[in-house]
């Protein structure tokens, strides 16, 4: 026979991806929703919590998991494939490690089979949550999740939106592909909902996107995040987590707690 | 010393292959390897005996085939091969393999990152394909009958 039936990295990416205890990818579909803020706070409050914590950063064109977490050095290599970097109490796997500030164009099928390698190489040892930050589009990426999370065992998606129309939008073609693919989606997380001026709640993008969504598709609302500069001083202060506001701090524990509610880890 | 994971893709995915095929045991396996990921074919070897050991594949003849690197330039044409890209890549970009200490291309790990570490030496465009000699495959498996 030929071997065109055997896929090793995509069969050794999804062995790798099934040691950890629960696989949560973090998606939208549509760009600049925050999907990596939300994937690197989720991670540093799960790693608060205690939890054995990684994330695969799959956004290969731009990835900002390392800076949000200012997680800087260089990836080693050994018998077991590749290490991930550590951060505080987070290991972390990115091609940010690796290609420095230049771009990453690519063509067919190049994007697929990079982040199959990449998962297949990475190494991390036993892990109670892995997190993987899928990058925008419903193509390539979305393809590779599919296929990596098809029948494993404590895998869902968590998505997020804004409650912009145009986000939502994009998200519902989203919500229609994994249901159609039958993969678990743990819930809406509603970012850029809202900010406070003067003790007034403003919701500039409107509001009801993510009930909508989620009454659609029989899916809960797990959280809702506001509009905070708090979120851009603390990406800078290198200290990410902690110099959050109180607010954007007890939204993301609000989310982990009913992630950790809905799909614990330890199965 | 990556060979050892790959080693690993390549033994987990054909045992997968032989139970839901029900194949009880291989008689030789084919690899084709880019010349890119610059494998070391008798650590790749004796890993990949080691992993075999008590399973289907124990005692399998294995072929490794390179392929040899071509890029094309999408903007002028231009045409090189892997020693020429191998001048262009940078010292400030790498992985560390332990234990050696050595440092190491990421391109060698990752083939398909050839876009964002190299540009085309005669334009310096990075439109170019990596026409041949990039990922690994299993070209070929022969079972007993």
């Amino acid at each position: 026979m030929s071997g065109a039936d055997v896929d090793p990295m995509l069969h050794e990416a999804r062995a790798r991806l099934s040691r950890a205890d629960k696989v949560i990818a973090i998606s939208a579909g549509k760009g600049g929703v925050g999907k990596s803020f939300i994937t690197a706070s989720m991670a540093a409050a799960l790693a608060e919590r205690g939890r054995r914590v990684g994330v695969l950063d799959l956004d290969v064109h731009g990835p900002t998991v390392p800076k949000i977490l200012g997680a800087r050095g260089e990836i080693t290599a050994w018998k077991g494939g590749l290490r991930p970097l550590r951060s505080g109490n987070i290991e972390l796997m990115s091609v940010g490690f690796m290609i420095g500030e230049e771009p990453l164009p690519s063509a067919g099928g190049e994007k697929m089979s990079l982040i199959s390698t990449l998962a297949a190489l990475t190494d991390w040892g036993h892990l109670e949550y892995l997190l993987i930050d899928v990058p925008p589009g419903t193509g390539e990426e979305i393809t590779w999740l599919l296929r990596a999370l098809r029948g494993l065992e404590g895998a869902g998606v968590l998505v997020v939106t804004t409650p912009s129309l145009l986000a939502e939008s994009v998200v519902r073609r989203l919500l229609k592909l994994l249901r159609d693919e039958r993969v678990d989606v743990l819930g809406i997380v509603e970012n850029l909902s809202y900010f406070r001026c003067g003790g007034k709640l403003i919701r500039p993008f409107g509001e009801g996107a993510a009930e909508r969504l989620s009454r659609e598709f029989a899916v809960p609302v797990l959280a809702r995040l506001p509009i905070d500069p708090s979120i851009e001083e603390a990406i800078l202060s290198g200290n990410f987590y902690r110099s959050l506001s109180e607010e954007v701090r007890s939204a993301i524990s609000g989310l982990v707690e009913s992630v950790e509610t809905l799909n614990p880890a330890g199965r | 010393m990556h060979e050892w994971s790959l080693a690993e893709a390549v033994v987990n995915s054909l045992l997968s292959f032989a139970r839901k095929e029900g194949v009880s045991s291989f008689r030789e396996v084919e690899l084709t390897f880019g010349e890119v990921m610059e494998l070391n074919r008798d650590i790749f070897r004796t890993a990949f005996e080691e992993l075999s050991r008590g399973t289907p594949l124990e005692g399998a003849r294995l072929v490794i085939r390179e392929e040899p690197a071509l890029f094309r330039c999408n903007s002028c044409g231009h045409t090189w091969d892997f020693d020429e890209a191998h001048k262009m890549l940078s010292h400030e970009l790498g992985i560390l393999e332990e234990p050696s200490g050595d440092r190491e291309s990421p391109l060698h790990f990752l083939p398909d990152l050839a876009r964002a570490l190299l540009k085309c030496p005669s334009c310096g465009s990075r439109d170019f394909e990596l026409v041949s000699g990039k990922n690994l495959r299993v070209s070929r498996v022969v079972i007993s009958e």
